[in-house]
């Protein structure tokens, strides 16, 4: 009632307390003593209550003495303002559709149509209906509405993209759309295990139901994961998903004329490298296609840019800015060649204080392996860079002084941490593994398998912001590696350091991917920022997964251009693929994805639970119920004199 | 009790004794043992004695004769006249019956008026007694003959409680019917409107006749001090009042301040005198204000 809910609810069970009194007054009733006396006119004269006004007291009394215990017992149930309560009376059925490239086999969209449309047909009547699709991003092509006719024809619109399904993102715009109603969500989708993968903070209310319906999905697969060019030419990686070995043949265009062809044999759930010789082509795009008609259409082809581009150009920041104290991080990214190389330079805290803004603009990617000698001024670069949009790695090792980042991004960084001596006593050891294997920081490990066999014996104690992903932690549980953003830009922390000061990972073959690709993803973070705010920003990567980049050019795969003016055919050109993962037709069956459900749940009740307990923290309802307890006491006391 | 009080027996122990008139024999006889050593020595009974005239003394009081015959100034002390009608008027509403240590009003009043009647007799002043409530219950005319005492003492053994109050009809009725200069003694609690009972004693001040009122009061009617809610009965009318004492006490002492003083103020402008007797309090206080009245209506 009123939007007045109750954080210890059972605590309302003392309440029946109140029925004490009641029943006292009902039937104990106690009988005033009669005493025969003289002076009666004095007590006349003495505004004497009477009978009549003594009975209302008596109730009066008897309503105080209800209202005390009703009231304390709602104190304690901790009372607190929840949301209109009209919200929660109408239940609504919402239907998501699965849009991702792994619902692009042939027929497979068509059937998940047919299943959409059943579903809003057979949902109860006069129950909203609304329509949800997922794939690249969530969108509510039908809002909650009574209109089924909208609903079916926002569900024979839709068609299957080429993004990547995650199922926690979609569940969460869903759970957000529903907002505190009830009701139940209708998952149309082909329950791809790796749509599970991604990292994200989904939850689903317990007020909801959620029903997956199965669109089925291709038995085999075989699709292009990669096309890079390097300096023997294009290389592209052809994935078999099939239980039975293929031979297929790729076929390559250039600018979309056809370039030539190579046919590969690829062995039974495994992968083959086809290179195909560019002689000597050095621009253009590029298109590799294989012919798979039973699998996903939408990793038949894959692209890719041959434009010449700037090398990306990242700082190190080390104490002193000698060469050996960035060792490690420098030769991983000297390793890189060719159009996506990175050029390292490496710099001392005092030398970075002094460098000019205009020339901290040209650097793509920032890494801080040491904060000694960074002043005043540096600080300042520092959180200009951030804040405008550049990308900051920051190794925590025993060189970076984390109160030196955070005065500096003061405001901006939510995340915090602290050293601690050893790892934790009863684990000498940490392991490295990731939350979120599709995270662009692990798109080239291949697998989780390389990582696990990084020992830490020395780590930070992060806490992420409240805007940050854990995409990585340690054995212990304790997070290994966040991304926040920051402003316009984005802030990678490893809990450790880069330099192997108390870990063995720059000795792993996994190192020169992970670092290559965890300030790619960075240099790519502000050249996106840049495209979606239009201001100039240099950048050479070439290409992009479907979603990566804002607005229609990254909605689906092909090359498109970025940069220049809209409409004016300028800027660069840039592939937009598939994530390769979408490839993998690997499905689990629907108890595991209830399984999953519930633990979004279960995480939703006590993402709930504390989201009302700092609501009841904030309104405080129980002060104003023991204050009105005392009123009301005092009033007792008052009507209870009175009567005696 | 203050030690000057402690000499006198208390009321209820004096209720407990045998007969009224032993009741009254013993309050008379120890207050007149007492008055020797007290100022009112000067309106004892007994022997009139002779003694110079000092100045101060009334003149009087000066015997005249022997003046004459001795040229020299004597008083005459304590002779009195016996022609002084003595009017007891005892209320036996049934209010009277209240009493919350041991003693009822009513058993106060009588003992008062027996020991008013005895004191009286010893001066050989004439004795009425008229009893009432709403109207005159019964009533015996004066006199000053040894017999009468007893009379009175019998008829004030065998009262019984009346019914409602109503002072101030009586006290017209017998205003009227008194012709000879006398004295009005009315003991009664005064529950009745204190206009209409001013009204009826100032008929008998009309009349000449000195009046002294003795407002028979119960200790608990004076201080009310009962403490849980209480339904209190009227024991006239019998009507009920839920009250809880502690919220009224103070209103309740306030509206019989209040009584009292308009009983003190008019009375007392009427020339009557008004006493408030509190049924804790021993009788020779009574006594004591009825010598006290008797003497200034003397002068």
């Amino acid at each position: 009632m009123f939007g007045l809910s109750f954080l210890s609810p059972l605590f309302l069970a003392g309440a029946a307390a109140a029925a004490i009194p009641i029943a006292l007054h009902l039937f104990h009733r106690r009988i005033d003593p009669v005493i025969d006396f003289a002076a009666i006119r004095y007590l006349r004269a003495a505004t004497v209550e009477q009978a009549s006004r003594r009975r209302f007291r008596e109730l009066l009394l008897v309503a105080l003495r209800v209202a005390a215990l009703v009231i304390l017992a709602v104190a304690f149930a901790r009372p607190y303002l929840a949301a209109s309560a009209a919200d929660l009376a109408a239940p609504a059925t919402l239907v998501l559709i699965d849009t991702s490239a792994s619902l692009s086999a042939p027929g497979q969209f068509a059937r998940a149509r047919a299943l959409a449309t059943a579903a809003i047909r057979s949902a109860p009547a006069g129950q909203a209906v609304g329509v949800l699709t997922f794939g690249n991003g969530a969108d509510l092509v039908a809002p909650l509405s009574l209109d089924r006719a909208g609903a079916l024809a926002a569900v024979e619109a839709v068609t299957a993209g080429g993004g990547a399904t995650g199922y926690r993102a979609a569940l969460a715009r869903a759970a957000e759309a529903l907002g505190d109603r009830s009701g139940r969500f209708l998952v149309i989708t082909d329950l791809q295990k790796s749509a599970w993968d991604t990292a994200g903070d989904g939850s689903v209310s317990g007020r909801v139901s959620v029903e997956v319906i199965d669109a089925g999905g291709p038995a085999s697969n075989v699709g292009i994961s990669s096309l890079h060019i390097d300096v023997s030419g294009a290389v592209a990686v052809v994935h078999n998903y099939s239980p039975r070995a293929v031979e297929p043949r790729l076929e390559f265009a250039i600018d979309g004329r056809h370039a030539g062809s190579v046919q590969v044999k690829v062995g039974a759930g495994s992968s083959a490298e086809v290179r195909f010789d560019l002689e000597g082509r050095s621009g253009g795009a590029l298109t590799a296609s294989v012919g798979d008609t039973e699998g996903y259409a939408a990793d038949n082809v894959r692209y890719a840019v041959m434009d010449a581009a700037d090398r990306p150009s990242v700082l190190i920041v080390t104490p002193s800015g000698a060469p050996s104290e960035a060792l490690y991080l420098s030769h991983a990214l000297e390793v890189t060649e060719g159009a996506g190389g990175i050029r390292p330079r490496v710099l001392s805290g005092s030398q970075f204080s002094e460098l000019a803004p205009e020339r901290l603009a040209e650097v793509d990617a920032l890494a801080i392996l040491g904060t000694r000698g960074i002043g005043r001024r540096g600080r300042e670069l520092l959180a200009e860079y951030v804040s405008q949009g550049g990308g900051l790695l920051v190794g925590a090792g025993p060189a970076v002084d984390p109160v030196v980042i955070e005065e500096a991004l003061s405001g901006l960084l939510r995340s915090r941490w602290r050293p601690r001596a050893a790892v934790s006593p009863d684990k000498a050891v940490l392991r490295f593994a990731p939350d979120d294997i599709r995270h662009p920081v692990f798109r080239l490990l291949g697998g989780v398998g390389t990582l696990t066999n990084v020992a830490f014996e020395r780590s930070v104690l992060v806490a992420p912001g409240e805007n940050a992903d854990v995409i990585a932690r340690f054995s212990d549980g304790s997070p290994a590696l966040i991304d926040e953003q920051v402003g316009n830009g984005r802030v990678l922390i490893f809990a450790s350091d880069l330099n192997r000061e108390g870990n063995s990972f720059p000795l792993q073959p996994a190192f020169v991917p992970f670092v290559v690709e965890s300030l790619r993803y960075l240099e790519f973070s502000r050249a996106s920022t840049g495209a979606s705010t239009g201001t100039a920003t240099r950048s050479s990567r070439t290409e992009y997964l479907v979603g990566d980049l804002p607005g229609a050019e990254g909605a689906s795969p092909g090359i498109v251009r970025i940069g220049g003016a809209e409409g004016q055919g300028s800027g660069r050109r840039v592939a937009v693929n598939v994530d390769a993962r979408e490839s993998d037709p690997t499905r689990i069956d629907a108890d595991a994805f209830g399984a999953m459900v519930s633990r979004l749940q279960s995480r939703a009740a006590q993402r709930a639970r504390a989201d009302l307990q700092d609501r009841e923290d904030t309104l405080r309802l129980w002060q104003y119920g023991l204050a009105l307890l005392i009123v009301s006491l005092a009033a007792e006391s008052v009507v209870g004199r009175r009567v005696g | 009790m203050s030690a000057a009080e402690l000499r006198f027996l208390d009321p209820a122990v004096l209720a407990r004794l045998g007969t009224l008139e032993l009741r009254a024999r013993t309050v008379v006889e120890g207050f007149l043992s007492g008055l020797h050593r007290s100022p009112f020595r000067g309106f004892s009974v007994e022997f009139a004695e002779y003694r110079q005239y000092l100045p101060g003394d009334d003149l009087s009081t000066i015997d005249w004769k022997v003046y004459a015959r001795s040229d020299r100034h004597y008083v005459k002390k304590f002779e009195e006249d016996t022609n002084l009608d003595c009017h007891l008027l005892l209320d036996l509403s049934a209010s009277m019956g209240y009493g919350s240590r041991g003693v009822t009003k009513l058993e106060y009043g009588s003992m008062l008026a027996a020991s008013l009647a005895f004191l009286m007799q010893r001066q050989r002043d004439g004795v009425s007694l008229t009893t009432f409530d709403e109207a005159i219950v019964s009533r015996l005319p004066p006199s000053a003959r040894p017999g009468h005492l007893r009379a009175i003492l019998g008829m004030l053994d065998r009262v019984r409680l009346g019914m409602r109050t109503d002072v101030s009809r009586p006290l017209h009725l017998l205003a009227d019917g008194i012709s000879k200069r006398g004295m009005v003694v009315l003991i009664s609690d005064l529950l009745d409107d204190p206009a209409r009972v001013v009204d009826g004693l100032r008929h008998f001040r009309f009349r000449g006749t000195d009046v002294i009122v003795f407002h028979v009061m119960d200790p608990a009617e004076i201080t009310f001090p009962f403490e849980r809610a209480t339904r209190f009965r009227d024991m006239e009318s019998g009507d009920e009042i839920v009250a809880v004492p502690a919220v009224i006490r103070e209103r309740y002492r306030a509206a019989l301040r209040a009584a009292q003083e308009i009983y003190r103020g008019e009375l007392g402008a009427a020339g009557i005198d008004y006493q408030i007797l509190d049924t804790s309090r021993p009788l020779e206080f009574a006594l004591m204000a009825y010598l006290s009245a008797r003497g200034r209506g003397r002068k």
